[in-house]
């Protein structure tokens, strides 16, 4: 262990490193080479790649520990300080912006928190790559299964190990990735694409709020790191920001139009377009909003749950992993990871905990009449993640983030739990639906013990049964709901919880719990009591219709190949074996879940004074929770805590016992009877509260609406006019080129020779040009000027009163002095070898000192015959260069061409 | 040295410049298209072989003259295959028949 910490010391520890990579190899391997290596190896690289990944969280979480000690020792504070180990990858990038550049590495730290969700993920994870290896054996698409669920892994980790938001994102965006694809995995039916589709929709729609939160951060902190959010947000993050009007909009103008004047509209709309004070809002407040718009989204809450119901197309072991254990939790984790950001808003923890309420009572009354099996437990998780939010909503970040760790095992126990029951239906029944719906199921108690006894286990601890893990979370979670009270940093104009708001919390909570303990036991009951109403079973049956191995289920809720006898059920009972117990690579991960579903909760047992895992966890919220208050008229310890247990016991309790006398004692009909009673409030409330209806009706058809009107943009603008402008002008460059483009070779050579005449009589043809170098103008009088030259070129200067130099080749050189004020006009004439002529006259004018020493500007007149006055004089340019003709000048001295 | 004037070089190279480039755009045998290209390519080595003689301290002219030869050789092993294959085609050598890619 020694060398281990001098190998990683605890500000570069790569050994996360290792943590990270293996997942990723082995989605690699996987992906690419997995259909050539069969499925055993496929098997042995995902759980080989997982298992050394999990070994490697498990070093990480021992040498945390052994970092926190040192850094406890280092320290005299009476709040434990925050061990961290941390591992800097590479630089991403430098953000350069008007406030100065912001940094972004690469970075991985690892907490308490993270190394306890560490384990979680890569040990639930193995165990649920065990038992996929069984449950996946018949399905064509193993190795992509595998290769997904590592890469899930892999960005899970990135997700929860990233140590500034950006890293974070892009495991938040890994997942969401991971999850569309798993969902859609069966993706040639349509159903389970469009669930994919659904899922990475809502999902967009929550990133689009991280993505605001991590812009304002920027903006407020000048950081993202997690350390330095921490650090600027009390002192940063409480200014007001004010939210309406929008900006610095003129709204004034904009409204008192003279079309539409002030006057025109009624008082309240002008009120609220113009009200007399801007609203303004803490900056904490809408970082908070817009994170935790992200968390709905990945946590499935309310408005953006309805996509988890429907993730259950995908197998069941990715609704067990990702769609229970790990990736929904990640909002949890996320508020608990900024909860320093969340605490400065009461505002913005009231809209957590209201939200997470609200869902978990409004996911529990659906889940109370849901008749498949996964859809029950769909529900379940969404009102379970309502606590987790209620927990860290109203402060409680310990609690509720012990609520992720406990729920993963129990309802990771519950789904696999699931899928045993529906890997044995599959023997007879090969419907997606019919094999999960409870009605063919029942008294499988005698048939599947292992698979009813783990799941027995985690109903009670979902159920909150004393002792269990359920229990010490799901009760602390509501015991801190009655107490606390989320006071923030009480600056002026904060707006505080109203004392209601901790107990009402509360209660909604003891009634969701009822609901939940409830059809938890509906649905344990229903699946392991009673008869077995799957098919009729006959002792020593076969199969008449044999499938090339007699243990062949095909794909689990997958394809469902139409089976003779299914199709004439109504008529004739379906026939088949008893249902077997899945085999031991299935049973295994149940069993481990199980017994931590039954004993996780004394990591954090609270009320009995044993809780490592919570007092581990405190130092990261220690800074948070200065800032939550207990409710006036509470105290924290005494026997207030075992008073508040009461109802939730009582919860329990009267859950199960509803539930047996329901389902047991009476057989379910109290449930016909309600649906015979109230048929339309049954069917509502099955049918989800029509949720997905009222969505399709207002979100979705608004931007349908929209869709269609880019459509008929598309359709006139797009295609009707610039395409078809485009294709003209194309069509008629092509006419006028196809009349050159003959195919005759002769053409194309005459055309060339053509052209060289050209160039030919260009070069042939005399060019007088002049540079006048008159930097000595004003001082001497002197100018000196030189013809261009050229091919045979000889030159002839005169003039009046100048001397005169008769043709000669060697003369492109011509001198003259002049006196001041004077102006002379020297004509150039240039003979080439042909013996053809041109001439070009050049005006100068020496100007007279105007009394001081002042340099005037050059007058420089090449005075083309005929030209317009005042065009044509390259004057201004500054004095004493010399002068230059060029560009647009040499045409006018060309037109004296000729002469 | 100088016995024959540079001139007369120049003119006898424009000539044969000029009966290159009308053969060239007035006939139409392939074969005859070639030899008045290496009409025109032996018009220019001319001049430059002349060029050169008027200014000996430099072999630029002479060399540019082998560069052409050599690429004038080059072009008509190249162009008298291209006008086999295309006699074995077509059974013509006219150059209007190569309109293979036309219409």
């Amino acid at each position: 262990m020694n060398a281990l910490s001098k190998i990683f010391p605890s500000n570069d520890f790569a050994l996360l490193a290792i943590v990270l990579a293996m997942p990723l190899i082995g989605a690699f391997v996987n992906g690419v080479f997995g259909k050539r290596l069969g499925k055993e190896a496929v098997r042995l690289m995902a759980l080989s790649a997982l298992g050394v990944s999990f070994i490697a969280s498990v070093l990480t979480f021992v040498m945390l520990g052994k970092a926190e000690a040192i850094a406890h020792a280092a320290t005299t504070e009476k709040f434990h300080p925050v061990g961290k180990l941390t591992w800097v990858a590479w630089r991403w990038l430098d953000l350069n912006g008007q406030y100065g550049s912001v940094p972004i590495d690469v970075a991985f730290g690892v907490d308490a928190m993270t190394a306890t969700m560490m384990l979680v993920v890569t040990g639930v994870g193995f165990l649920i790559h065990l038992y996929s290896s069984e449950y996946m054996k018949k399905d064509p698409g193993y190795y992509r299964f595998f290769a997904y669920l590592n890469l899930f892994i892999f960005s899970m980790l990135v997700l929860i190990m990233g140590d500034n938001l950006p890293v974070l994102f892009v495991g938040w965006e890994g997942v969401g990735l991971c999850s569309y694809l798993l969902i859609g995995f069966w993706f040639t039916e349509e159903k389970n694409a469009s669930a994919g589709k659904k899922a990475f929709i809502a999902n967009r729609i929550g990133d689009f709020g991280l993505l605001c939160a991590m812009a304002m951060l920027l903006y407020y902190c000048g950081t993202l790191t997690f350390d330095g959010i921490k650090n600027a947000a009390p002192n940063t993050l409480l200014s007001e920001v004010k939210v309406w009007p929008l900006g610095n909009l003129p709204i004034e103008k904009v409204w008192d139009v003279e079309f539409a004047p002030k006057s025109m509209w009624p008082n309240w709309l002008v009120h609220l377009f113009l009200p007399e004070e801007a609203i303004k809002v803490k900056a904490a407040t809408l970082v908070a909003w817009s994170l935790f718009l992200g968390c709905a989204g990945k946590s499935a809450q309310i408005p953006l749950y309805v996509w988890l119901p429907d993730a259950m197309a995908g197998p069941t072991p990715v609704s067990a992993l990702i769609h229970a254990a790990t990736m929904v939790t990640a909002g949890v984790y996320l508020v608990a990871r900024m909860s320093d950001v969340f605490v400065l808003s009461p505002a913005a923890m009231a809209t957590v905990a209201i939200v997470g309420a609200a869902t978990a009572i409004f996911a529990a009354t659906i889940g109370l009449l849901q008749t498949d099996l996964k859809k029950v437990l769909a529900y379940s998780t969404v009102s379970q993640l309502g606590f987790m939010f209620i927990g860290v909503g109203v402060g409680a970040f310990t609690s509720g983030f012990f609520h992720v760790f406990t729920h993963a095992f129990f309802k990771a126990c519950l789904f696999l739990g699931a899928g045993s029951v529906i890997h044995a239906l599959h023997v007879r029944i090969h419907d997606t639906d019919k094999s999960q719906d409870m009605s063919n199921m029942g008294g499988l108690a005698k048939y599947m013990p292992i698979t009813h006894a783990t799941y027995f286990v985690s109903c009670l601890s979902i159920a909150g049964f004393p002792l269990t893990a359920g229990f010490f979370s799901k009760d602390e979670i509501l015991w801190r709901a009655y107490i606390n009270q989320a006071g923030g940093p009480k600056t002026e104009g904060m707006w505080l919880w109203p004392t209601w708001l901790g107990p009402s919390l509360y209660w909604v909570g003891i009634v969701a719990a009822t609901m939940t303990s409830f059809y938890m036991f509906r649905s344990y009951f229903l699946t392991f009591h009673g008869e077995f109403r799957g098919w009729k079973i006959v002792k020593g049956w076969v199969d008449p219709h044999p499938h090339p191995d007699p243990d062949d289920h095909g794909a689990h809720d997958s394809h469902a190949h139409a089976d003779p006898d299914a199709e004439v059920a109504p008529k004739k009972r379906l026939e088949g074996p008893e249902p077997h117990e899945s085999p031991l690579p299935m049973t295994i991960p149940l069993m481990v879940l199980g017994a931590f579903a039954l004993v996780a909760g004394f990591l954090g047992a609270e009320p009995l004074g044993i809780a490592p895992l919570i007092h581990k966890l405190e130092p990261i919220f220690a800074n948070a929770e200065r800032l939550v208050g207990i409710r006036a008229g509470t105290h924290e310890h005494g026997g207030q805590m075992w008073l508040m247990m009461v109802p939730g016991v009582v919860a329990c309790f009267g859950g199960i016992l509803a539930a047996y006398s329901v389902y047991v004692t009476r057989r379910g009909e109290p449930e016909v009877a309600f649906k015979q009673g109230f048929p339309r409030l049954h069917s509502l409330i099955y049918e989800k509260w029509r949720i997905d209806e009222l969505y399709d009706a207002t979100v979705i058809g608004m931007v349908d609406a929209l869709a269609d009107i880019f459509v008929m943009a598309d359709t006139w603008i797009v295609d009707g006019i610039i395409a078809k402008l485009t294709a003209l002008v194309t069509a008629a460059i092509g006419a006028l080129l196809r009349v050159v483009h003959t195919g005759r070779v002769q053409i194309y050579a005459a055309s060339m020779v053509i052209g060289l005449a050209v160039m030919g009589w260009f070069f042939v043809q005399p060019k007088a040009m002049v540079t006048i170098d008159e930097s000595k103008l004003n001082q001497t009088g002197e100018v000196v000027m030189t013809a261009a030259p050229g091919l045979g070129y000889a030159y002839k200067w005169s003039g009046k009163d100048v001397k005169e130099i008769e043709f000669s080749p060697g003369q492109s050189k011509y001198q003259l002095t002049l006196a001041q004020g004077e102006t002379r006009e020297v004509t150039v004439r240039v003979r080439n070898a042909f013996g053809r002529e041109t001439a070009t006259p050049v005006v100068i004018t020496r100007q007279k000192p105007q009394g001081q020493m002042m340099p005037t500007p050059q007058q420089f007149q090449p005075r083309p015959p005929g030209a317009a006055p005042g065009g044509a004089a390259p004057g201004g340019t500054a004095p004493g260069a010399p002068i230059k003709l060029e560009g647009s000048d040499i045409p006018n001295l060309l037109r004296g061409a000729g002469q | 040295m100088n016995a024959i004037p540079l001139e007369y070089y120049l003119t006898v190279a424009g000539v044969l410049f000029s009966i290159g480039c009308i053969g060239f755009l007035l006939r139409r045998n392939l074969l005859v298209l070639l030899m008045s290209i290496e009409l025109m390519l032996n018009a220019v080595n001319l001049t430059l072989v002349a060029f050169n003689r008027m200014y000996p301290q430099s072999h630029g002219g002479q060399v540019f003259a082998f560069f052409v030869i050599v690429v004038a050789a080059a072009e008509a092993a190249i162009g008298l295959a291209i006008v086999l294959a295309f006699f074995r085609v077509r059974k013509t050598i006219r150059s209007d028949d190569a309109d293979l890619l036309r219409n």
